[in-house]
């Protein structure tokens, strides 16, 4: 009432009568079609996005998978030894208690070097592996009847002979490796060794355990250190801290510090960790610490946020019936601000198992033969293995480099499911 | 039973001169009002009129917000609730609280109850414990409705069911004084009526404190009422003098439905 009156008032006039809208005309019918047409190219464009997603994801798999596959396996030589007329050694008496020592000493290399000029006519260093003598060993303590026969034992190939029948070798190791396998004495197997060895110079002798051990070790010192600190970090700034211009700054100093560049934290490592506190070099100690500096800033800012969407209505409950604020943190704000503070420490853990630059910068990029037997043994971790391999010359560390990506594709699979079981479960909670 | 003004036995709560600012904006100004043991006290007034900000003065749950300042003197059985020796954590089990919006922990129904006797170490042992769930959850008139599915999610229940668990889960405390915020505005009528029924049955054992904006609701339930207004306390007395014989022109108004 009041407001048509005042517009009369002013003489404004009331708007001119609108045209009836027409739902079913040409104009209306072109527009929905339009309407239709936008909708299916919005359509089409995602599943277009998708698919070449899931092709990258697809071509990545059956790349390593076609490479990597290979570097588990193993070409073996059927090698005929007849021990009762070889040069072997062996004390019998020793060979009952100590069998190692008394086949150290047992001249197995010219065991070797005797059988495979016999029977094909080439010395054992061009047609085995380093590794045969430790295969041929093993074989005898497994049963040592056979000294006392004529035997064909497998043992591993050469890496000549090795790349010749994977892929491409050099002439003489295609011409050795074609006749080989034309008399039917070449065979693969799984070679077992890949998964329980350590770095070495010679491709059939190398193995990925040393690393997968490292990685393992940085990856429990990075996670004891960054998750709680990056927890309570989180929680202090969330439910304790003022809001005021300091704690401003230390959420912009946050930020900042969750996208440094990954090697300025290895130089940071390297002048603390190692400079001035002087820990172990090429340590899984040191290298976990480093990486915990890179990961704890992701975990507060997921942290933050999952603490963030916890409902205040859930604290004033708790604060109303008289509990603690410490109590309500720990009772009711952490245990449902948890899986987002999971799904946060995952991404902080890929991030971190996947990282070579940092390492390098504290030394754990050394040759190390071993596996580490503590935290401050020297290790390597697996993209560094990955690194170091791919910098090889020799052919055969080429599907060594693959099989060992896919070692650490598997270690990260695995890892991401534990973590997302583990954060399903604490969902399913309430 | 119509109450006189004074009693002659000391008010459970009672404040004094209380002043609630945040940061410089003044919320309550100058507010003094007694709580008895055996009435159920309703606060009304337009929205915005500080009325759930002197309700929160009163468990000290003003305390989380940051800028929330506090003058005057509240006391709860003649001691000074903002007293530096008042701990309160306990002043919180003692002057419990129900939410505008039912919140209850997204937990099983019996974890919801058992939760505050057990931070304040009331029951012994788990028998014990299940007393207390029973008890409460049978004062709250929600026993029948959930006995036999305590361990489901407190979340799944229905939202007037929820409000009950939020009541059954502030009288397990055995609290002194219970606070309602709006207690019903989230519910439906039927919902509404169930809650109201069980403020009627809580009275006389609990000094219970109700602020609503639905002026049926205050002279239904309440004994007393105290009209606010842009932060002061305009009117207080027994709820049938107030709805009938207000003193004040601008309670007069409100109750009639001129402005609110």
């Amino acid at each position: 009432m009041s407001g048509e009156t005042a517009l009369d008032q002013s003489g404004l006039g009331v708007p001119a009568e609108r045209a009836p809208t027409d739902w079913r005309g040409d104009a209306m019918r072109r527009r929905i079609a339009r309407r239709y047409a936008s909708e299916r190219r919005f359509r089409l464009l995602g599943m277009a996005a998708v698919l070449a997603s899931a092709g990258f994801l697809a071509f990545l798999l059956i790349s390593m998978m076609g490479n990597g596959l290979r570097g588990f396996t193993r070409t073996e030589v059927a090698v005929p030894i007849d021990f009762p007329r070889s040069v072997a050694m062996i004390d019998p008496a020793v060979l009952q208690t100590n069998p190692e020592q008394a086949l150290a000493n047992a001249n197995l290399p010219a065991v070797l070097e005797q059988a495979t000029t016999q029977a094909f006519g080439v010395s054992d260093t061009q047609l085995l592996s380093p590794n045969a003598v430790l295969a041929l060993r093993d074989a005898i303590i497994r049963d040592p009847a056979i000294l006392d026969q004529k035997v064909t034992v497998n043992l591993p190939a050469s890496t000549g002979i090795d790349v010749a029948m994977k892929s491409e070798g050099n002439g003489t190791d295609e011409a050795l490796a074609s006749r080989l396998d034309d008399t039917g004495v070449i065979s693969t197997a799984f070679n077992l060794g890949f998964l329980t060895g350590s770095d070495g110079t010679d491709p059939t002798m190398v193995g990925i355990w040393g690393a997968l051990k490292g990685s393992l070790i940085t990856m429990v010192i990075t996670l004891a250190l960054s998750f709680p600190i990056g927890v309570f970090a989180a929680l202090y700034l969330e439910e304790y801290a003022p809001r005021n211009r300091w704690t401003d700054l230390i959420e912009v100093s946050i930020n900042n510090l969750a996208a440094v560049p990954s090697i300025i934290f290895g130089l940071l490592g390297l002048a603390i960790f190692l400079n001035v506190m002087h820990l172990p070099r090429s340590a899984p100690l040191v290298g976990g610490m480093t990486l915990a500096l890179m990961t704890m800033p992701v975990i507060v800012i997921a942290g933050r946020n999952a603490i963030k969407a916890v409902p205040p209505s859930i604290r004033d409950a708790a604060l109303g019936i008289g509990a603690s604020p410490v109590q309500v943190v720990f009772h009711h704000v952490l245990p449902l601000a948890l899986p987002g503070i999971l799904t946060g420490t995952i991404i902080g853990m890929a991030r971190a198992l996947g990282e070579t630059a940092p390492l390098l910068m504290i030394g754990m990029r050394a040759f190390v033969s071993q596996p580490p037997g503590g935290f401050t043994d020297p290790a390597t971790v697996l993209p560094v293995q990955i690194f170091l391999w791919s910098d090889e010359v020799g052919r055969g560390f080429i599907e060594k480099t693959s099989a060992a990506i896919i070692v650490l594709l598997a270690f990260l699979l695995t890892m991401n499911s534990i973590a997302i079981y583990l954060r399903n479960k604490f969902e399913k909670k309430w | 039973m119509v109450m006189p003004d004074m009693q002659s036995s000391a008010p459970k709560m009672s404040a004094r001169g209380v002043n609630v600012f945040y940061g410089d904006k003044q919320a309550i100004d100058n507010v003094s009002i007694d709580v008895d043991l055996d009435h159920v006290t309703a606060f009304i007034g337009p929205s915005g009129c500080g009325k759930s900000t002197f309700l929160r003065t009163l468990n000290r749950m003003n305390d989380t917000v940051a800028s929330a300042r506090v003058e005057g003197e509240i006391t709860l059985d003649g001691e000074d609730i903002y007293s530096s020796g008042m701990d309160v954590v306990q002043l919180r089990a003692r002057v419990g609280m129900v939410f505008q919006k039912p919140n209850p922990f997204p937990k099983s129904i019996y974890e919801n109850i058992a939760y505050g006797p057990r931070i304040h170490g009331l029951a012994g042992n788990k028998a014990d414990l299940d007393q207390v769930v029973e008890k409460s959850l049978r004062r709250a008139g929600l026993w029948e409705e959930v006995k036999d599915r305590l361990n489901e999610s407190g979340t799944a229940l229905s939202g007037g069911q929820q409000q009950r668990l939020c009541i059954a889960r502030a009288i397990a405390v055995d609290p002194e004084v219970i606070l309602m915020d709006e207690p019903c505005s989230a519910l439906d009528p039927i919902a509404t009526a169930k809650i109201e029924e069980l403020i009627l049955e809580l009275r006389g054992n609990y000094a219970i404190v109700i602020v609503t904006h639905n002026m049926q609701q205050a002279a239904r339930v309440s004994q007393r009422t105290a009209f606010f207004h842009l932060g002061k306390l305009v009117e207080q007395g027994p709820t049938t003098e107030i709805f009938t014989n207000p003193r004040e022109e601008r309670t007069k108004d409100y109750i009639t439905g001129r402005y609110g």
